[in-house]
């Protein structure tokens, strides 16, 4: 299992090397902070399970160079033939339902579970 | 930090306003280290602003209204702090302020920072194609802009996702510094009506 944390969030790559979970709030200041979370991401994509999933439930905050970060995931995602990529998300999180809208733009593909 | 508010009422009305101000010298340490500061003063702009949405004798329907009342202040304050931070002019000593006023039906927060003829210049432009274009598309474009070339910092993305996502009408002002006039104070503002924030099916 990897793992990569900050004062106020955890991101862990779970050890089916599948299923990313984010915890906290990530407001980081740029492309460079966000590197190591992204390569992360793209460990998923080596041997693409279906689908991949990334867990936002916990994930109270992100600043919007964040949400470029998910957006270069997804486009990556995107690009490659054959993944399924699935977010999972929450009501109680005012942020998820609005903005990962424009993440499925990108990826029509992308599923997002609300619950 | 200031604040000032009609002490006979608990709740703004349409004639009431509510103001909060608060002032930081960008310049009294690195960058990294007073990135910490914006998350803190944001969701502080955010509790405050819930302490007068109506909530108190309240069910879910409620809370959860206040919950994105605050999200979105919290949000938008950041982004416009965070932006202040990282392009303020460094070798003059203007502060980077930031305003809240709330009134009965729209919360407005403003964030202005000493810049660079050249950098308001920049600015200036960004902000034209911003009116002239359609935000969505402008986010797409960034967005797989951002995906080709690992080096690019992608701008303004925060600007889009406040009018994208949060319905946020912006504004932008361009002063010549009064005293130092070889500078610009640059003011982002923006606008969230109540009615959209509490109306939105999200």
């Amino acid at each position: 299992m990897k793992n990569i944390q900050g004062e106020s969030f955890e991101v862990r790559l779970e050890p089916d090397n599948s299923t990313v979970l984010f915890k906290g709030a990530l407001r980081l200041s740029g492309t460079e902070d966000y590197a190591p979370i992204l390569n992360m991401l793209k460990e998923t994509l080596i041997n693409p399970a279906a689908p991949i999933v990334l867990d936002l439930r916990e994930l109270n905050f992100l600043n919007s160079s964040g949400i470029t970060m998910l957006s270069r995931f997804v486009i990556e995602a995107r690009d490659r033939s054959g993944i399924y990529l699935m977010f999972l998300a929450s009501e109680a999180v005012p942020w998820h339902a609005r903005s990962l809208k424009n993440l499925q733009r990108l990826m029509p593909s992308l599923s997002i579970s609300l619950s | 930090m200031t604040f000032s508010r009609n002490p006979d009422s608990d709740k703004a009305t349409s004639h009431e306003r509510e103001y909060l101000e608060m002032a930081f010298s960008p310049s009294s340490g690195p960058l990294r280290s007073r990135w910490r500061n914006n998350g803190l003063s944001a969701d502080f702009l955010g509790d405050y602003v819930a302490t007068f949405m109506p909530s108190n004798d309240g069910g879910a329907v409620l809370e959860k209204q206040q919950s994105r009342i605050k999200h979105a202040v919290a949000y938008i304050a950041n982004e416009l702090l965070e932006n202040a931070m990282k392009y303020h002019q460094r070798d003059v000593d203007i502060p980077v302020r930031i305003d809240l006023e709330l009134t009965g039906d729209h919360i407005t927060v403003s964030v202005s920072n000493g810049a660079s003829q050249s950098q308001a210049q920049n600015y200036a432009k960004f902000v034209e194609q911003l009116r002239a274009g359609d935000a969505s598309e402008l986010f797409l474009q960034q967005q797989e802009k951002s995906a080709k070339c690992d080096e690019a910092e992608v701008s303004c993305v925060g600007l889009l996702t406040m009018i994208i996502d949060y319905d946020a009408l912006m504004d932008w002002r361009f002063e010549v510094h009064p005293v130092q006039r070889e500078s610009m104070i640059v003011t982002t503002s923006a606008v969230l009506l109540l009615d959209n924030i509490l109306g939105a099916s999200a």
